[in-house]
């Protein structure tokens, strides 16, 4: 039987400190790259999670269409946008 | 279309048209920054030639649809076009006009040139500097997110804080600066 852990949640300071370990390894990987190597990254990871949402699109769907994924990601991030933009962005200028 | 073939063909539809422009958004805040996702390839492009986004809208034409709307944002009143890949998955590409802005005008005459291996080509970014001080003008969660990184991931002691600091001031961003560097943790 595995000992029994502290949970992080509960200790204000021991969930901040995990949290500042995560963001340092975060920031330490980043600086070890060049500018196009992590250019490189945001690429690759906008591709990759572009696959998961289809995946988890198709899976809602319950089909394997592929269009149909797709339709779906494209629906979701139309809200998406709705949502992110409200007030950012006008078609008219008022001011 | 992978996100970077679609990068591809906007880099080479503002090149073609002879336009001066540089990558912002995501892809610019991921070059100095921790990378992360995005949807979007937003430029931001010179208006010296007169329809010159016109011609990078019409070029994209069998890739991209083109909101024939264009729409504005409330903070700076800027022009935006916005288009749609044709094909999936359903990436975005922004065009963003210059205009009378003291600071817009400043990072556009900063621009640098980077070659990146992935693209097979240099293009053109803001200096990490000045990605910092429109990330926080901005000032959404993910814009405060990426200026955070930003200034960690270069380290304040290599960037020009005199040049973010002024433009802070000016913009009335000077909270935001301070919370953004007091959340890097000591990374030693």
């Amino acid at each position: 039987m595995l000992p029994a852990m502290n949970n992080p949640h509960e200790d204000p300071a021991a969930l901040k400190a995990l949290q500042d370990d995560i963001y340092r390894e975060k920031i330490l990987r980043a600086r070890k790259q060049t500018p196009a190597e992590r250019l490189a990254d945001v690429f690759e990871l906008s591709d990759h999670q572009h696959q998961l949402m289809l995946a988890g699109a198709m899976h809602k769907l319950k089909t394997r269409d592929i269009h149909l994924g797709w339709a779906e990601v494209r629906r979701w991030m139309a809200r998406l946008d709705r949502v992110r933009e409200n007030g950012l962005y006008v078609t008219e200028r008022t001011s | 279309m992978k996100l970077e073939e679609l990068a591809i063909h906007v880099i080479e539809a503002a090149e073609a048209t002879g336009v001066d422009f540089m990558a912002v958004g995501a892809i610019a805040a991921g070059a100095y920054g921790v990378p992360r996702s995005t949807r979007d390839v937003d430029v931001l492009v010179s208006m010296e030639l007169p329809d010159g986004v016109k011609e990078i809208v019409q070029r994209l034409a069998p890739f991209v649809v083109f909101d024939p709307q264009v729409t504005f944002d409330t903070l700076t009143w800027g022009r935006r076009h916005v288009g749609q890949t044709r094909s999936a998955p359903p990436f975005k590409v922004e065009l963003f006009e210059t205009f009378d802005d003291p600071f817009v005008k400043s990072e556009f005459s900063r621009r640098q040139s980077v070659f990146v291996p992935l693209l097979q080509r240099s293009t053109w970014l803001p200096t990490p500097e000045d990605v910092v001080v429109q990330k926080l003008r901005w000032g959404r969660n993910k814009d405060l997110d990426d200026a955070r990184d930003v200034l960690a991931v270069q380290g304040p002691e290599t960037l020009d804080m005199a040049y973010i600091e002024t433009w802070c001031r000016t913009h009335g961003t000077e909270v935001r600066l301070r919370t953004a560097l007091e959340g890097i943790p000591p990374l030693e």
